[in-house]
């Protein structure tokens, strides 16, 4: 129990005061038990005002202090930082919120604002009462980061992490780094080859001596907490011996002559038994389909120097400190039948006709004939607003229109339709969409509720549309090949990967961020971070984008070695808990676990994951959590002091200020408010600006400034450089 | 289920669009032209139609004829599609679907035709009055009897099979019945548009279309009544002052005014000057060098200097022949004709 308490009711320069009876408030407040000293102050967070709380705090041997202001928004380490410079715990003071919640809301009834201020200073006082002094909870990390998915976000996240100086450990569930970007040839805005820029990253990570690439790895289980992250990782075999002679493997790739659909090609062009996914995959190691080489044992017997078919896969075990998940997206793929997909031959998806694009020269070939009209359908698996994927896929209409401009470029004689439901090439790509239909690129738009039909006409395919564009009018297309415009949906093991790692998705199945415009690469698991595309639709740039901000929040938070967190977060009695595995159930955070102490099973807070959400408090059955901070005694005593009676005397000089306000004229003004009107009227200047220019105290021109702002006299007019100093100006 | 044809855009060029394909419907065009309203809507629906190839909803619309160029569109469309270029690109192009012959595509789209056509015409005119061994007098009575079957033969022969084409597509086709008193109460609405054009001016309110507006009729009526002065009166044999008085006159209206205009057209003064195809150049030239010819003839006749410099009048004559049987039937005199009764249709549709 705190029996010395400090409380300090501010005015705000009047915009408290104004309106609520602060010099009336500080007077009853010294009533309550445990006041050593009460005071109403100006500017309670003024310098001058800090030094006075101090001599306060040491000469009257107080032990916790309230001050009731503004939001602990804006003020909270203001004065922890007051209570620890005069000798008190930091979390021995408590700040009452007096002007968002009492002087500007009710500012239309002074009375009932002053009422509640008391209720809520009163509470204030009975919970720092209660308070606890406590140590804010350091977590030593490891400097050391786990990026999982090796596409061109966590690529560049490894290497950006790497540059700063941690250790990376990139795993890559494929043979091959690059993600999707490695299957698109040319991509928007800077028409690169996505090749060159996997291999340009690659090279870069290569460079780097801190960062280690698992290929065809994936995480088995994930354990631990932020700072101290363990992972277990699985190898899979690549079935090619540890020390080949690089000659003799080129030899045996030349001469295998056993050949399978080549599943990154979409089954358009055949592999052999020892491949890679396209010739200068990377990292530069073959891989070795183990079935299909089985069917010729004498060319694996002659050249079994280069392979080591019994290899096993590897178990690993991986610490870190933070986490980035990187693992993309998965193509939409057609149901049996949507667009005719698979009835109809010459129906395909558009990552496979970029595959096709990259396979034929000269002349677009399909099913040995040559493609001259091709019709884009857009949005398929995106914007249904019935079906699952009401997302819009942000990438796709970029996409296919950049295709297009590639078809013709690159084979000449095409004729590209693009039957569309809007067109989204936000920003720079809108010159994308200019210059394809300046090029004479065709576009229709349908509505969802009649999308286009397609039927097979002799030798072609027939597209049925009606165009809203033109009176809703059925057009007849003939078509050589129709490509469907297919959207990202969140890859296939999403959920498992999240599961292992404890991050949740959304409703759209992609993992979620806390707060999409907040902490937009954040998970709810401290030390988990997103980026790229497995996070929601985005094109290489918004993915990179992303992924390095998660990259640049790691670094920030392990870089020192490591973290401080403050300590208001579920503390169990572990002498009460009876095991029932309630709270763990309910915690999002992953923060509760079964644990044996004193040879008895009982619920343990992992410091670090526990945010102090305090969400398991209330299901535990044996009242057994508590929230520090906020404990039982805490919280009844502030029901307590907000629910005393209280006896308020008339205020009249509210009401008189209330008029004056009105009636204040430049003939009244005090002489320092003529000076600063004088030294503002032509050019808006900062308080220190002023302050400087007049000779006079900052306190004191901000005392000031503020009290004309409040008579509407002066103006705010922006912020300085530094965010620090807003400028004022003269009102005309 | 309209049929669609996917490079017709590049046919329509050939007719002087330019760019329209860069159109991505914002709909400005439409919203910004004095002339479209509800029922019809222009210049977006033709541009669509172009796109998309819709060659037979296309040869059918009179919207096109409602298009005055004021050029407003293009100035506003926000992709450089210039849709008014397009709207006067389509009326070419339907006058080459709406003439039987064939010769306007040909003409329109491809200048060199216009040039041999042109030498043809020279040779036809030398060649005759040289194998006949004509005298003056009688190359000068032949010229007057040829401006009068010109204008009876080019009329019946061309022209009227052409405006009855145009009926059947553009109201026959659309299954409009047949009822004289409409025919006959929309009759006004054709005299009007002929003569005044008057939709010009609720274009645009601005002085200059105002002027432009002005000048263009007082060329209507100058070039109607020169027709009628050397036609029916005979203006070059005629000894009546009256007659050679207004003559002057009327010839003089018909140089200025195309002189004024051929300098609007090198100037590209407004946006409906911007884009010159060969054939407004032919047009504007060619009815500026018959207003000169024929006031330099008659000048020469009342100075009798004419007898010594006859080649004035083979001039005169050389250009009568090719105005009368290349530009009137197929270049761009006869915009002035399927204009009117565009609108004398356009009434005839709208009467309900
Ligand atoms: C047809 C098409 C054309 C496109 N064209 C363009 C374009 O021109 N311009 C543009 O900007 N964008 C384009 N995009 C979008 C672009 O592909 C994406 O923005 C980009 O691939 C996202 O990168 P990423 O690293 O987030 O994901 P991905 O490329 O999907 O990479 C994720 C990586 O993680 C790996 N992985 C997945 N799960 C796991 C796991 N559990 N464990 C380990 N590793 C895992 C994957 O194997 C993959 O290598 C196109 C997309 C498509 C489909
Ligand atoms: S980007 Fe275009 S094609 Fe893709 S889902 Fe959005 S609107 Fe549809
Ligand atoms: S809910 Fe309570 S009793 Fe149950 S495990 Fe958690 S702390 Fe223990
Ligand atoms: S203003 Fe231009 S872009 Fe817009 S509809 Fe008209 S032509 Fe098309
Ligand atoms: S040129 Fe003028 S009249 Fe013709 S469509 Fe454009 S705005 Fe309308």
């Amino acid at each position: 129990m705190k029996e010395r308490i400090g409380v300090y009711i501010c005015h705000c320069g009047g915009n408290i005061s104004d309106y609520v009876d602060v010099k009336q408030i500080s007077e009853l407040v010294k009533e309550e038990k445990g006041v050593i000293i009460s005071k109403d102050v100006m500017f309670a967070c003024a310098d001058s005002n800090q030094v006075d709380m101090i001599n306060d705090i040491k000469e009257n041997k107080l032990d916790s202090i309230v001050v009731a202001s503004c939001s602990p928004k804006l003020h909270l380490h203001t004065f922890r930082n007051v209570a620890e410079r005069a000798g008190i715990n930091q979390y021995n003071y408590v700040q009452v919120n007096i002007r968002e919640q009492c002087s500007w809301p009710h500012s239309d009834k002074p009375k009932e604002a002053t009422v509640k201020a008391i209720g809520l200073i009163r509470a204030g006082i009975n919970r720092v009462a209660f308070s606890e002094s406590l140590e804010d909870i350091e977590i030593k990390t490891q400097k050391a980061v786990i990026v999982i998915g090796a596409g061109v976000a966590g690529m560049k996240a490894a290497i950006e992490l790497s540059r700063t100086g941690n250790d990376v450990y990139l795993i890559e569930k494929d043979y091959f780094v690059g993600g999707r970007v490695a299957s698109s040839n040319k991509v928007f805005m800077s028409d690169q080859n996505g090749k060159d820029i996997v291999a340009q990253l690659y090279k870069e990570i290569k460079k780097q001596n801190n960062i280690t690439l698992f290929t065809a790895t994936e995480i088995e289980k994930v354990s631990g907490s932020l700072g101290n992250f363990n992972v277990d990782i699985k190898i899979t075999a690549r079935y090619i011996a540890q020390n080949y002679d690089t000659a003799l493997l080129q030899a045996a790739i030349e001469e295998c002559n056993i050949f399978v659909p080549d599943e990154f090609n979409y089954g358009f062009s055949e592999r052999k038994a020892i491949y890679k996914n396209y010739p200068e995959a990377l990292p530069d190691v073959p891989v070795v389909d183990i079935k299909a080489i089985k069917k010729d044992l004498g060319f694996t017997e002659k050249y079994s120097k280069c392979f080591n078919l019994t290899q096993e896969s590897q178990l690993l075990s991986l610490q870190a400190g933070a986490i980035i998940v990187t693992t993309g997206f998965d193509n939409y793929q057609p149901k049996e039948g949507e667009y005719e997909y698979k009835n109809i031959a010459n129906i395909i998806t558009l990552p496979e006709l970029k595959r096709l694009i990259e396979l034929n020269n000269g002349k677009l070939i399909f099913k040995n004939k040559a493609i001259n009209k091709v019709t884009f359908i857009y949005c398929v698996g995106s914007c249904q607003t019935e079906g699952e994927n009401k997302y819009c896929s942000r990438f796709c209409c970029t996409a296919a229109i950049h295709t297009s401009l590639q078809l013709k470029e690159k084979y000449k004689d095409i004729k590209a339709m693009h039957l569309y439901r809007e067109i989204r090439t936000y920003g720079k790509q809108e010159i994308l969409y200019e210059k394809s239909s300046k090029q004479g690129d065709i576009y229709i738009k349908f509505d969802e509720a009649t999308p286009p039909l397609i039927e097979q006409k002799e030798n072609n395919l027939l597209v049925k549309v009606k165009d809203i564009l033109t009176n809703n009018i059925e057009l007849e297309l003939e078509t050589d090949l129709v490509v469907l415009v297919t959207g990202m949906i969140p890859r296939a093991n999403s959920l498992e990967t999240g599961k292992k790692l404890k991050i949740p998705t959304g409703t759209d199945r992609f993992y979620n961020e806390i707060h999409p415009k907040l902490k937009p690469v954040e998970t709810v698991i401290k030390g988990v971070y997103i980026g790229g595309a497995c996070q929601g639709p985005k094109n290489i740039t918004e993915s990179v984008q992303s992924s390095l901000s998660a990259a640049a929040k790691v670094n920030a938070l392990i870089k020192s070695g490591s973290i401080m967190l403050e300590p208001i977060i579920a503390r169990i009695n572990h002498d009460s808990c009876l095991w029932c595995g309630k709270c763990e159930e309910v915690c999002e955070y992953d923060a509760l676990k079964q644990s044996e102490i004193n040879g008895k099973m009982v619920a343990v807070v992992n410091k670090a994951s526990c945010t102090g959400c305090g969400i398991c408090a209330p299901v535990c059955p044996s009242d057994s959590i508590e929230l520090i901070q906020y404990t039982n005694n805490e919280i009844e005593a502030m029901i307590n002091g907000f629910t005393k009676k209280i006896e308020l005397k008339e205020q009249e000089e509210v009401e008189a200020v209330l008029e004056e306000k009105t009636a204040i004229g430049m003939k009244e003004f005090p002489d320092i408010w003529k000076k600063i009107a004088a030294s503002i009227t032509e050019e808006a200047k900062t308080i220190p600006q002023i302050s400087k220019e007049l000779g006079v105290k900052n306190d004191v021109i901000t005392y000031n400034i503020m009290t004309m702002n409040k008579y509407s006299i002066v103006d705010a007019e922006g912020i300085d450089d530094m965010d620090e100093y807003y400028f004022y100006k003269l009102k005309n | 289920m309209a049929k669609t044809k996917l490079n017709f855009a590049e046919e329509l060029k050939k007719y002087g669009a330019e760019d329209f394909e860069a159109c991505y419907n914002c709909g400005n065009c439409s919203a910004i032209c004095n002339l479209t309203n509800k029922d019809d809507s222009f210049p977006r629906e033709l541009i669509r139609f172009s796109v998309l190839g819709l060659k037979q909803e296309l040869k059918g619309s009179i919207k096109p004829w409602l298009c005055y160029y004021c050029g407003e569109c293009s100035t506003k469309c926000p992709r450089q599609a210039f849709p008014g270029e397009l709207m006067m690109a389509i009326r070419r192009w339907q006058i080459s679907t709406y003439d039987w012959t064939g010769l306007s595509g040909i003409l329109y789209k491809k200048t060199f035709a216009y040039i041999i056509a042109f030498i043809l015409t020279i040779a036809m005119v030398l060649g005759i009055s040289e194998y006949l061994n004509l005298t003056h007098e009688k190359i000068m009575h032949y010229g007057h009897l040829f401006e009068m079957f010109a204008i009876g033969g080019v009329f019946t022969f061309i022209l009227l099979p052409n405006i009855i084409r145009m009926w059947y597509w553009s109201i026959y086709k659309h299954n409009i019945k047949f009822n004289f008193m409409h025919y006959f109460k929309a009759l006004g609405e054709l005299f009007t548009h002929m003569f005044t054009q008057k939709r010009t001016l609720s274009c645009e309110d601005t002085q200059e279309n105002k002027i432009w507006w002005f000048e263009h009729m007082i060329l209507v009526l100058g070039y109607l009544a020169l027709l009628f002065t050397t036609v029916f009166l005979d203006w070059f044999g005629s000894k009546n002052m009256i007659v050679v008085y207004f003559g002057y006159i009327v010839s003089a209206v018909v140089f200025i005014v195309t002189f004024d205009f051929v300098i609007r057209r090198i100037r590209k003064s407004s946006e409906k000057t911007t884009f010159t195809h060969p054939s407004d150049w032919f047009f504007v030239i060619w009815l500026f060098l018959m207003g000169i010819s024929a006031f330099v003839v008659r000048l020469f006749i009342d100075l009798n200097l004419l007898e010594n410099s006859f080649f004035i009048y083979y001039f005169h004559l050389i250009v009568l022949v090719q105005w009368a049987i290349i530009i009137v039937p197929f270049g761009k005199w006869s915009h002035f004709l399927y204009r009117s009764f565009a609108m004398y249709f356009d009434k005839i549709l709208k009467i309900k």
